[in-house]
């Protein structure tokens, strides 16, 4: 079965991305069936809070507590961290804590974006 | 540059203010026919101390204010209808009246706000003063005072943008900026956007404001070297907070202001920070911002965040 997406118009969920990425998911479990609408990718924090629509899902090489802060103040979905790299403990704690999402693929972040788009899914400046 | 030509940029950049465009729309107006008793109860509801009085036509007849009413009051005329006792002298402002001409009226007349009336003598909004500091305000988008006299404008108790005063003890919420730990930055954001959503804000002004106050913090605890504050007040319709600190201030805000342009030291920008993006993020996230600095003085950052505006139906 090929991936799912959008343009089926089937309904993206987190965990669709999840299998395409082959993630892990460290963070977060329960929310494997909500809906992804839209997707960015970004490592500058200042990209993140003035870029990203709520309800994202942010790809990343960012692995400081810093991110999980980030992205709870502007209502993400939730995180991917690109290249399997290593996250810091007091991060997955943080989001842990705060029942956020957070995931791991060892694709880097061009190609990783790149699937995800192939599945439909478009950015916070479709349309503009 | 000469005086006179300094005056006459000044008045050049404000020459396509129109009253229109700095009044507030959502007027209370009562119609000339209700009870006096009834425009007692709305001043009351609305908190407010006068109202423009208008015809079936929806055109201006009059105006009612609290002394009208304690007058009637005291000589038990209280069910009669407004027109009765209203003030027919109406200053008004049009529409489509320059900025100055809106000055004059409050120089010449010592009201505290004007009705604002269109082509048909309908009312369309009210203008206060408070509406022309934010009508010049919009129109810098930004306002940057580096001047020794402004030195105490620094941690005052009044607000740079409306004048009135906030006093730090009366803060709905309050942080003190830990400015050594790169780490710890954006969690007085963070903390002020939880202690906002438990209630029942709009997402999109408790988002906003999360992301404008993350921003005001990692300044100061990038730039400052020194110590910060985060207040939070909360009015009837806005939200205003003020980051302020005692650090060494913006050398140059036109630079400053640049997107992409940046000071942060190499190890700050590992770890995310120093796009460049701060104090543009703060202007797109904020309704109204304002940034008073002086160069080892401090600075200060006031952002307004305007709620829904809540529409109030003809009575």
């Amino acid at each position: 079965m090929g991936a799912r997406g959008a343009k089926d118009g089937n309904m993206i969920k987190v965990r669709d991305i999840v299998a395409l990425l082959d993630a892990e998911v460290l963070s977060g479990e329960n929310k494997l069936d909500e809906e992804v609408k839209s997707v960015g990718a970004s490592d500058m924090i200042s990209d993140i809070l003035a870029l990203t629509n709520p309800g994202m899902i942010v790809l990343t090489g960012y692995t400081y507590p810093q991110v999980i802060r980030t992205a709870l103040v502007t209502d993400l979905l939730g995180l991917i961290v690109v290249r399997g790299k290593n996250i810091a403990p007091e991060t997955i704690t943080y989001a842990r804590e705060n029942n956020f999402l957070l995931m791991r693929t060892r694709g880097y972040l061009y190609s990783s974006c790149g699937k995800i788009y192939g599945m439909g899914l478009r950015g916070s400046d479709a349309g503009k | 540059m000469p005086e006179n030509n300094k005056l006459a940029r000044y008045a050049a950049i404000f020459e396509d203010i129109k009253a229109g465009d700095i009044m507030s729309s959502n007027v209370v107006e009562i119609s000339a026919e209700k009870k006096i008793a009834h425009a007692k109860e709305l001043m009351k509801i609305k908190k407010i101390s006068g109202m423009p009085v208008v015809d079936e036509q929806r055109r201006l007849v009059g105006i009612i204010s609290i002394e009208d009413i304690i007058h009637a009051l005291e000589f038990n005329k209280i069910n009669d209808p407004i027109r009765r006792i209203m003030s027919t002298q109406v200053v008004t402002i049009h529409q489509g009246d320059s900025l100055a001409a809106v000055v004059d009226k409050f120089e010449n007349f010592k009201f505290g706000r004007f009705p604002v009336v269109d082509d048909d003598n309908r009312v369309c909004g009210i203008i206060s003063k408070e509406d022309i500091l934010h009508g010049i305000l919009e129109k810098f988008n930004l306002i940057y005072i580096h001047d020794r006299k402004r030195t105490t404008t620094l941690n005052t108790e009044y607000s740079a943008i409306t004048g009135e005063k906030l006093n730090a003890e009366e803060a709905n919420f309050h942080y003190r900026i830990d400015s050594s730990d790169i780490d710890a930055a954006g969690t007085g954001a963070a903390k002020l956007k939880q202690f906002l959503s438990g209630k029942n804000f709009h997402n999109d002004i408790v988002r906003r404001v999360g992301v404008a106050t993350y921003e005001a913090e990692t300044n100061v605890v990038i730039h400052s070297r020194g110590q910060g504050d985060i207040y939070f007040f909360q009015d009837e319709d806005r939200f205003i907070v003020r980051v302020v600190d005692n650090g060494v201030g913006i050398e140059d805000l036109d630079k400053a202001m640049k997107e992409g342009y940046s000071t942060a030291p190499d190890h700050i920008r590992e770890r995310g920070f120093g796009a460049g993006m701060g104090i543009a993020n703060m202007k797109r996230f904020a309704d109204k911002l304002v940034i008073i600095s002086e160069k080892n003085a401090g600075t200060q950052v006031e952002m307004i965040f305007y709620l829904p505006t809540q529409t109030w139906p003809l009575i």
